[in-house]
């Protein structure tokens, strides 16, 4: 159901093990971590189950999203896209970026796995995205 | 045991202090790393992560490379450029690779030399350009870790900016990358600059980085 593409070259220098960034060698486990999450939100708004919606919405954007009405009602009025399948799942440190067919969501990593800071993203050429769901 | 510390004090004092000093950046480089996910709404992050992490290892990485691009360019252009009263500088008439009997390489080895500066041909060659090569190869070595590290600790913000990564080929025509890299190298360079000019007129007197106290200003090459 998961297209998981890891995108980013893996250049064997020994030099650069000591120093380099960790889960090296787990990166496609963690890509595709971060690809389940950015589904599991568009999958429940696809389903009308706002509560599973909030659920994968790190703290501070579940606060912004629930700023005039409860989070799970509000999430399901939000426009995000119905879920398609993963084009590109990238994963730098405590971050990742899934693009899918119709959304571009950011995550980050918190004690229980992935979450999801910005959803339903829209390209700005060198600016930040604009995102329909994103914490303050 | 005392004879060995005594006679290895100079590189275990250096060596002790290094991993004292890179103990400490860890502890102050999660600090901050963690102040920042504070603001961005995220959890902080062990030491164990931290240290595993880009931004640990670009901060490590930039700072070795230009400290053996230091050494590499001194050790490599003191070959033939001078300056006169300085202990940094060979004497003005001795510019150059020099003989192979100042040099005691081949025939005026010396019973105890190393074996190579004996050997001649090739081991000779690379024997007597083992310092710079050495020096070379870590320089180039770190910067490429440099880079690397640096085009994931970069991606890390770009993403938290809600901007997108870049590739390896990218990063390096990226400012950042630059920045970090000049900013390094121009504070190496001013090092030696320092070193080799304050070091004609002012002395410390038993330190083997300065001239006798005695000496006179115009006198190069001499070390106290």
């Amino acid at each position: 159901m998961l297209a998981a593409v890891p995108h980013r070259r893996h250049i064997a220098v020994g030099v650069v093990a000591a120093l380099s960034l960790s889960g090296c060698a787990a990166t496609g486990g963690r890509e595709n971590a971060a690809a389940a999450a950015a589904l599991r939100l568009l999958d429940a708004v696809a389903a009308g189950d706002g509560a599973a919606a909030c659920a994968t919405l790190a703290p501070d954007t579940l606060r912004e999203v629930a700023e005039d009405e409860p989070c799970e009602q509000a999430i399901l009025d939000a426009d995000l896209p119905e879920p398609g399948p993963v084009e590109k799942s990238a994963v730098y440190g405590q971050w990742a970026q899934v693009r899918l067919a119709a959304d571009t969501e950011f995550l980050a990593v918190f004690p229980g796995g992935w979450r999801v800071v910005a959803a339903g993203c829209t390209p700005r050429g060198d600016r930040p995205y604009d995102c329909s769901v994103q914490g303050g | 045991m005392r004879r060995f510390l005594r006679e290895n004090a100079l590189g275990l004092t250096f060596g002790g202090l290094f991993l004292i000093v890179l103990v400490g950046q860890a502890f102050a480089g999660q600090a901050d790393f963690n102040q920042q996910q504070v603001a961005e709404g995220l959890p902080g992050v062990s030491l164990g992560r931290y240290v595993t992490s880009a931004s640990f290892g670009v901060d490590v990485a930039e700072n070795w490379q230009s400290e053996y691009l230091q050494f590499f360019l001194f050790v490599l252009l003191t070959i033939w450029l001078l300056q006169k009263g300085s202990p940094e500088s060979k004497p003005l008439d001795q510019a150059g690779l020099e003989s192979d009997q100042d040099q005691k390489v081949g025939r005026f080895a010396q019973p105890d030399s190393p074996k190579w500066a004996k050997a001649g041909g090739w081991r000779q060659r690379v024997y007597s350009n083992s310092l710079g090569l050495v020096m070379g190869v870590i320089f180039l070595g770190s910067w490429l870790a440099q880079s690397i590290a640096g085009v994931a600790a970069f991606n890390e913000e770009q993403l938290s900016n809600r901007q997108d990564p870049v590739t390896w080929a990218d990063y390096l025509r990226e400012p950042e990358f630059w920045n970090r890299t000049l900013q390094n190298w121009q504070s190496e360079l001013l090092a030696v600059a320092s070193m080799a000019i304050l070091a004609i007129f002012l002395r410390q007197r038993g330190s083997p980085e300065s001239k006798p106290v005695g000496s006179p200003h115009s006198a190069t090459g001499v070390e106290g």
